[in-house]
C-alpha cells in the first residue's frame, strides 16, 4: 500500500507509531519518556515529541492519559497539585448545559476542575461518579459527576486565569495534531479505497472527479500540518491567539477531509464495518471540545474586528530564527 | 554606485538585523517607495513605479543581498530576500510586477544559464534597467505544455525562432524572454523541448498587449517570425528545456508566495477598519486560509534555504496562496460595496482591479485542475 504521508513524516513519528502500535498506550508513553518531557515545553524538540504523539494517535485510533496530563500541566509546573493530577474540561451545550468531562484512559488521578470566574478545585477522583461515553473513535472520554457546592476553591481566580490560558493553549494544539493524525488516516483509507475498488472496468482512483476529492484531502491535510507545525518551531512556547487558530483549522479542514474521503468510499464508509466513521466520529468530538471550528472561527472573527485581538500573524524573522 | 551599505555579507549574516535596517529605511519614506504604494491601476504606471523603485533599492544596496557577488550580488542567502520582499509587502507594495521574474527566473538563469550571458545581462535585471517574460503558454498548448509548436530551427551560429505564445505577463516592459521553443520533433514533446533567451527588441518580434478583465494589460501576445537567435543563449541543454521550465516552476513557490502572503495580510490588517459584522464568517475564512498560506510558504522558503527541492509538494504552496487570496477578497467585498464605485474613484478601483486579480489566481502559474492532479499523481500516486 502507498502512504500518502510517507514523504513528510518524521523520524520521530515513525517511532511513536511503532511504539503505540505494539504496546499498550500508557506503555508505550513510558517508554517514550513522555511525561519527562513536560517540564520542556519551552524546547522546540522537545514540543515536537510531546505534540508528535497526538499526532500518531489520531493515526492509531489510540488514546491514553496524555491529553489529561499535558493540560494539568501549568498548574502542576506553578507549585498546584501533584504529578497525579489531570486536568478536566468543560463541554458546553446550550441545551444540555455545561458538562464536565475528561479525555483519559483510567486510572484517572485527582481533578482539576477550573471554572472561569471562580478559579480551580482539585477533588479527588474517588469522590467523584466518572462515566465512561461510550463514543465511535475510541477517545476515552469520560464523563464526570460532581457536586462542586462546598468545595473549596484551591486556586484563586487571579492565579488561575493565567494558568487556564496555558493549559487552554496546550489542549487545543494536543488535540489539532490528533484530528490531523486522524484526518490523515481517514485520507489514507479513500486513497487506498480509490486504487482497490473498480468500476467501468478501472480503478475509481482514475475518475478525475475522484482524484481531484483526495487531492483537496491531502491539502487540507498538509495546511493544517503546516499550521501546527508552527506552533512547535516558534521560538516562543506560547504563540498568541495561535492555538484558536490551530484549532478552528484542524475541525474545519478535518470536517472537510472526512465529508470527502467519506464521498469517495461511498456506502462502505458509512457502515460500522469500515474504519472511517471512527476517524470521523474522533474528529467531531474533539471538534466539540475546547472550542469547535465555528466558535472559534466567530470569536477570532469578531475579536479581529473589534480590535480585540491582534492578528495572529508569523514574521518570517519568526520563520527564520525557528530554522 | 551610492551604497549606504559597507562591508561583505557578514555585516548582514543575521537576517533579522537586515529586516529591521531595511524597514527603518523604508518607515523614512523614499520617495520611489511611496510613489510605488500610491494608488495606480494602469499596468504601464505600476511598471514604471516598480522599476524605480527597484534602482532604488539596488544603488542603495539593499536588493543585491541574497545573490552571489559575481552576478552583481553582495551574497546571502534567499532569507535576505525574503526578508526584502516581506518588508515591501507589509509597505504596501502590492506586486512585484515584471520583477516578480528576478525571482522565478533569476535562480534558474543563475544555475543553468550560460556563465558569460548570464553574467553580463543578470546584473541589468537586479538593478531594474532591464526585465524579462517567460514565453510558456501559446494558443494550443496552457496546461499541456508538452505540446508547444513554437519552432526553433538550426542555423549558422544560432536558431531562427517562428511561432506565437500568449498570456506572457509583462513582455511589453521587458527586453528579454526565456522561451521554451520546439527543437526536436512534433511528436517528441517534452523530450523535443529546448529554452533560451531571445532579445525581445530583435527584429521579427511583435509584442501585442491584450486588455484584461481587471483593467490591467500586463499580459500579451508574442509573436516570432524568423527571429534569430544566437547559440550562447540557449539555456540548459538543447533538448533539454523542460528540465528547465521544471525549475523554474520550482522557485515559482519561492520567495514570491511568502511575498504575496505578506501582502495579503498587511491588506487584512488594512481593511480590517472597514469591517462590517455580517462578513464576520468569510473573515474566519480569511484568517484561517491566510494562516495556512503562511504556514506553507515559510516551509517552501526553508526548503528552498536548504536546497531540497519541495518536488510535487510546491503544489501545496499554490493551491493554498489562492485559496487565501480568494478568500481574502470575498471577505473585501463582502464588507465593503465599493466593487460599484466610480473608476475615476482611483482607490475604489485599486479594491476592484484586486478582487477582480483573484480571480484569475486558480488559472495563471499552472491552474488549480493541474496542482490537483500533479497531488493525485504524484503524491497520493493514484492510477
Amino acid at each position: 500500500m502507498i502512504d500518502p504521508f510517507a514523504e513528510t513524516d518524521s523520524d520521530f513519528l515513525g517511532s511513536t507509531l511503532a511504539a503505540l502500535s505494539t504496546v499498550a498506550p500508557e506503555e508505550a508513553l513510558n517508554s517514550l519518556g513522555w511525561s519527562d518531557l513536560l517540564p520542556h515545553l519551552d524546547d522546540a524538540d522537545a514540543r515536537q515529541a510531546l505534540f508528535g504523539l497526538f499526532r500518531a494517535q489520531g493515526r492509531l485510533l489510540v488514546n491514553s492519559s496524555a491529553l489529561a496530563t499535558l493540560m494539568a500541566h501549568p498548574y502542576l509546573a506553578n507549585g498546584w497539585g501533584s504529578t497525579s493530577h489531570v486536568a478536566t474540561i468543560q463541554r458546553e451545550s446550550p441545551r444540555h448545559g455545561s458538562r464536565t468531562v475528561i479525555m483519559s484512559t483510567p486510572p484517572i488521578g485527582n481533578l482539576l476542575i477550573d471554572r472561569p470566574g471562580e478559579g480551580v478545585r482539585i477533588v479527588a477522583s474517588s469522590e467523584v461518579a466518572i462515566r465512561p461515553i461510550d463514543l465511535p473513535g475510541h477517545v476515552n472520554l469520560q464523563e464526570v459527576e460532581v457536586d462542586l457546592v462546598g468545595v473549596p476553591i484551591a486556586i484563586p481566580e487571579e492565579e488561575a486565569a493565567i494558568l487556564r490560558a496555558q493549559s487552554q493553549y496546550l489542549g487545543r494544539t494536543a488535540l489539532a495534531f490528533d484530528m490531523l493524525g486522524a484526518s490523515e488516516s481517514a485520507l489514507k483509507l479513500a486513497v487506498d479505497h480509490a486504487r482497490d475498488r473498480e468500476q467501468f472496468g478501472q480503478p475509481i482512483g482514475s475518475f478525475q472527479a475522484v482524484r481531484h476529492l483526495l487531492a483537496w484531502a491531502r491539502v487540507d491535510c498538509a495546511a493544517l500540518s503546516a499550521v501546527a507545525e508552527q506552533v512547535i518551531d516558534s521560538e516562543e512556547q506560547f504563540l498568541p491567539g495561535y492555538d484558536a487558530i490551530v484549532k478552528a483549522l484542524a475541525g474545519r479542514n478535518g470536517q472537510r477531509v472526512c465529508q470527502r474521503t467519506l464521498q469517495v468510499l461511498g456506502a462502505i464508509g458509512f457502515t460500522t464495518e469500515h474504519q472511517h466513521h471512527h476517524f470521523y466520529s474522533r474528529i467531531l468530538c474533539m471538534d466539540s471540545l475546547l472550542g469547535s471550528s465555528a466558535a472559534l472561527s466567530y470569536e477570532l472573527a469578531s475579536k479581529y474586528r473589534t480590535s480585540m485581538g491582534a492578528f495572529p500573524d508569523v514574521t518570517l524573522h519568526a520563520a527564520v530564527q525557528a530554522n | 554606485m551610492s551604497s549606504t551599505l559597507q562591508g561583505p555579507v557578514d555585516a548582514y549574516a543575521d537576517v533579522s538585523a537586515f529586516y529591521d535596517d531595511f524597514e527603518r529605511w523604508l518607515a523614512a519614506g523614499p520617495p520611489e517607495l511611496v510613489n510605488a504604494v500610491a494608488p495606480e491601476t494602469s499596468t504601464s504606471g505600476q511598471m514604471a513605479g516598480m522599476r524605480d523603485l527597484m534602482k532604488a533599492l539596488y544603488s542603495e544596496g539593499w536588493s543585491r543581498y541574497g545573490w552571489p557577488v559575481e552576478m552583481g550580488g553582495l551574497g546571502g542567502t534567499i532569507y535576505h530576500r525574503a526578508a526584502m520582499w516581506e518588508a515591501l509587502a507589509r509597505s504596501g507594495v502590492s506586486k512585484m510586477g515584471a520583477f516578480e521574474h528576478l525571482e522565478v527566473l533569476g535562480p534558474t538563469l543563475l544555475s543553468l544559464g550560460p556563465a558569460e550571458f548570464v553574467s553580463a545581462v543578470f546584473p541589468r535585471f537586479l538593478d531594474g534597467t532591464e526585465s524579462w517574460a517567460q514565453g510558456f503558454s501559446e494558443p494550443d498548448a496552457g496546461s499541456d505544455l508538452a505540446s508547444i509548436r513554437t519552432r526553433a530551427t538550426a542555423m549558422d551560429g544560432g536558431y531562427v525562432v517562428t511561432g506565437r505564445k500568449i498570456w506572457t505577463s509583462w513582455a511589453h516592459y521587458a527586453t528579454w524572454c526565456l522561451l521554451l521553443v520546439r527543437t526536436g520533433t512534433a511528436e517528441s514533446r517534452h523530450r523535443g523541448v529546448t529554452a533560451m533567451a531571445v532579445n525581445l527588441k530583435s527584429p521579427g518580434v511583435e509584442v501585442r498587449p491584450i486588455a484584461q478583465a481587471d483593467g490591467n494589460d500586463e499580459l500579451a501576445e508574442v509573436t516570432f517570425d524568423d527571429v534569430f537567435v544566437p547559440a550562447d543563449r540557449v539555456i540548459g541543454a538543447v533538448d533539454g528545456g523542460w528540465a528547465v521550465a521544471m525549475d523554474i516552476l520550482s522557485h515559482e513557490r519561492g520567495t514570491f508566495p511568502w511575498f504575496r502572503h505578506c501582502f495579503l495580510t498587511s491588506q487584512l490588517q488594512e481593511e480590517i477598519e472597514f469591517a462590517a459584522p455580517h462578513a464576520d464568517a468569510l473573515l474566519a475564512d480569511a484568517i484561517l486560509d491566510l494562516a495556512s498560506s503562511g504556514a506553507a510558504s515559510a516551509a517552501g522558503l526553508q526548503s528552498h534555504n536548504e536546497d531540497s527541492p519541495l518536488g510535487p509538494r510546491a503544489a501545496f504552496t499554490k493551491l493554498l496562496l489562492c485559496s487565501a487570496e480568494q478568500s481574502l477578497y470575498d471577505w473585501t467585498i463582502a464588507t465593503d460595496g465599493d466593487i460599484a464605485a466610480d473608476p475615476a474613484d482611483s482607490s475604489a478601483m485599486e479594491t476592484r482591479q484586486r478582487y477582480m486579480f483573484s480571480r484569475i489566481v486558480t488559472i495563471y502559474g499552472g491552474s488549480q485542475q493541474m496542482q490537483l492532479d500533479t497531488i493525485a499523481k504524484r503524491i497520493l500516486r493514484l492510477p
